[in-house]
């Protein structure tokens, strides 16, 4: 008796909490965390702070700096909307995610009058599309997605995209792209003749038949493993981001970065603070400090990224500042595109072709 | 993996209500830490993820509101389909490749090693674990890549080289040396308790060694190579790390699948949630499988 009327308290219990749980809203963003005002956690891709950038900014301001690292934009997302970013103060997205995150309201608006050094910035990083005169974002470093290729082995070298197609048997299973389906299919798209963004369903599915004639050649989608693969020589061409060409391409100086001649995508990682964020002095100054030319500059030739900062552009070593896979000229850059949101259905198109694709 | 019938109704013990009291007593205090654990990490999630999967095309800030199975459908449209399918054959695959590696290994370890050596030949099979899975997976990438230590040696000994790397051979080597361990560790403690007195008056008998083998020892492990086959199984079936680094440009599985609705460009938590739900299901098929079958014949015994 006593043992079915727990049973029944229990089950009670249980539909109780499913009864009222079906009112709750998903992926609500809520400060939860207090942290002490000489700490500051910010959330950034791997790569993009040091010991040396951290320890600079200590001196400076006692303020202790905890980094954590993302690999996708996806990722960081989801992590704030499960609740568990609350301790950042300052947040590295790209682009046409901080377009998102100001459309969902998860972006303070900045303070310019707080922030040095904003004329600097080169004149397309004044007010970029994904967040007009920067009131949501300081732009801190951007790139391109192109091609990196082994030039003993490819010879004449790639040029745009199409080189993909005409030499699929030279490349058979030698060949990885992204692993990231707007990436993929807009290179193809491109290609096409088509926008990098197209959200026409004719349009995509025809670069989806181009992706599948183009499966014997694709050894993996893959945005990591590459590496130490092309440098092996068991990769002939990889797709990948022209900050990450150019590391592999200073550890063997045989291997080459191109940004496609159709066209291609460029990109820009900004600073962003939270509307959770629990120390927002402390993520100002580390604006602050990364708007400084000096540092700009040390930390870009450091960490092999390009510089959106005229200033800091100015303080970088020649042989930095003509190189082409970190700063392509401004003619193959006319044709790029940045990424842009998509509406969920157009998502889940590509989501789709995606599925498909991957699964052979 | 043990698993244990759930403990029976014992019958009414002719005690005084008081004793029965602390008993009952003691009974909520060992189960409730588990209990607990249980419906908070695991009953308590898996129905806010059914309720989830209820909901067609969920945007993250929308309210959770059930009302319909789309998502369900959507998981059963063939191509999505095709990926469940590609998972079960690979998790079944690796099952199989654990059993005959480890079958062998568990038996020469547990009736033909040394005694004193056991501990530490048991140790050293469960030692890789303690690296991350992550750098196996990477090391593996090294050996089997085309021009790696595999294609090397290969080509010491004038064998032409192998070309596994990205392709689903590679899925399999790479899952089995990771779920190995774990077989090899049943096996053991399901061989370990071979009565050898039976081994001998089957040899006394006239049997073969085959014979002995396949209606002597086989029949007594069983219990352990149902056990030991099902984690591999369903551990695999979920496995995430694998499928992705060594399997290449078409090898999508249901797990990379879930990840791509949570965590890729287009979420889609709703149809995550439903394969997540399709994939419990399919594993609860299989633990009832285990308990109907595995310890049936555990408990004859």
């Amino acid at each position: 008796m006593r043992r079915r009327q727990f049973l029944n308290l229990s089950t009670a219990a249980l539909s109780g909490l499913a009864l009222s749980g079906c009112g709750w809203t998903l992926a609500n963003v809520r400060s939860t965390v207090q942290t002490a005002d000489d700490l500051l956690y910010i959330y950034t891709w791997a790569g993009y702070t040091d010991r040396e950038l951290i320890e600079a900014f200590y001196q400076e301001t006692q303020i202790r700096v905890i980094a954590d690292v993302f690999s996708s934009n996806e990722e960081m997302l989801a992590k704030l909307q499960a609740g568990a970013g609350g301790a950042y103060s300052l947040i590295y997205p790209s682009d046409y995610m901080v377009r998102r995150m100001i459309d969902e309201q998860l972006l303070l608006e900045l303070d310019h009058d707080r922030i040095a050094g904003l004329d600097s910035l080169f004149p397309s990083f004044e007010s970029p599309s994904y967040d007009p005169d920067n009131r949501h974002s300081i732009p801190i470093s951007w790139g391109t997605t192109g091609l990196v290729f082994n030039t003993t082995v490819l010879n004449p070298s790639p040029e745009d995209w199409t080189y993909l197609w005409e030499n699929q048997q030279r490349l058979t299973r030698r060949a990885t792209l992204l692993n990231d389906p707007r990436e993929v299919f807009g290179a193809t798209l491109r290609m096409l003749g088509y926008s990098y963004n197209s959200t026409n369903p004719q349009e995509i599915r025809a670069a989806y038949n181009k992706l599948v004639e183009l499966r014997p050649s694709i050894a993996a989608f893959d945005s990591d493993a590459w590496r130490p693969q092309i440098l092996s020589g068991d990769l002939k061409i990889a797709m990948c981001f022209s900050s990450d060409a150019n590391e592999v391409i200073q550890e063997d100086p045989d291997l080459a970065y191109v940004l496609p001649s159709s066209g291609s995508s460029i990109w820009t990682d900004a600073l962003v603070i939270p509307r959770t964020a629990p120390n927002v002095d402390a993520a100002y100054a580390w604006i602050n400090f990364m708007q400084r030319p000096e540092v700009a500059a040390r930390i870009g030739e450091r960490l092999s990224f390009a510089t959106p900062n005229k200033a800091a552009f100015a303080k970088l070593p020649e042989s930095v500042q003509t190189n082409t896979s970190l700063f392509p000229p401004d003619s193959a850059l006319e044709k790029s595109e940045s990424l842009q949101p998509i509406p969920p259905d157009v998502g889940e198109l590509y989501n789709r072709y995606w599925t498909r694709l991957t699964s052979g | 993996m043990s698993v244990s019938p759930p403990p029976s109704e014992t019958s009414q013990s002719p005690n005084s209500e008081l004793a029965w009291g602390t008993r009952w007593l003691g009974v909520t205090g060992l189960l409730a830490p588990a209990g607990l654990w249980l419906l908070l990490l695991l009953v308590l999630p898996t129905l806010v993820i059914f309720q989830l999967s209820l909901v067609p095309n969920i945007r993250p800030g929308d309210v959770v509101i059930p009302s319909g199975i789309e998502n369900y459908l959507r998981a059963l449209e063939p191509g999505n389909l095709g990926v469940v399918l590609r998972s079960l054959k690979l998790a079944i695959g690796t099952t199989f490749l654990c059993l005959i590696l480890g079958f062998p290994v568990a038996y020469w370890i547990a009736l033909l090693a040394p005694q004193r050596w056991r501990n530490l030949l048991l140790l050293g099979f469960v030692l890789p674990l303690w690296t991350s899975s992550l750098l196996r997976t990477y090391a593996w990438i090294a050996i089997l890549r085309p021009t790696g230590v595999l294609n090397s040696l290969l080509g010491i000994v004038g064998i032409p080289g192998l070309d596994l790397l990205n392709r689903p051979p590679a899925v399999l080597v790479g899952m089995s040396y990771s779920f190995l361990p774990y077989m090899v560790l049943i096996l053991y403690s399901s061989l370990e308790k071979l009565d050898r007195q039976l081994l001998e008056a089957s040899a006394d008998l006239g049997a073969t060694p085959l014979q002995t083998f396949w209606k002597i020892t086989v029949p007594q492990a069983l219990p352990g190579i149902a056990a030991g086959s099902l984690l591999v199984f369903i551990t695999s079936l979920g496995d995430f790390i694998d499928p992705e680094l060594l399997g290449g440009a078409s090898s999508m599985t249901v797990a990379r699948l879930i990840y791509n609705q949570f965590l890729g460009q287009t979420p889609n938590w709703g149809f995550g949630s439903a394969l997540s739900m399709v994939l419990i299901f399919a594993v609860s098929v299989a633990i009832a499988l285990l308990l109907k079958y595995g310890d049936s014949s555990a408990t004859q015994r």
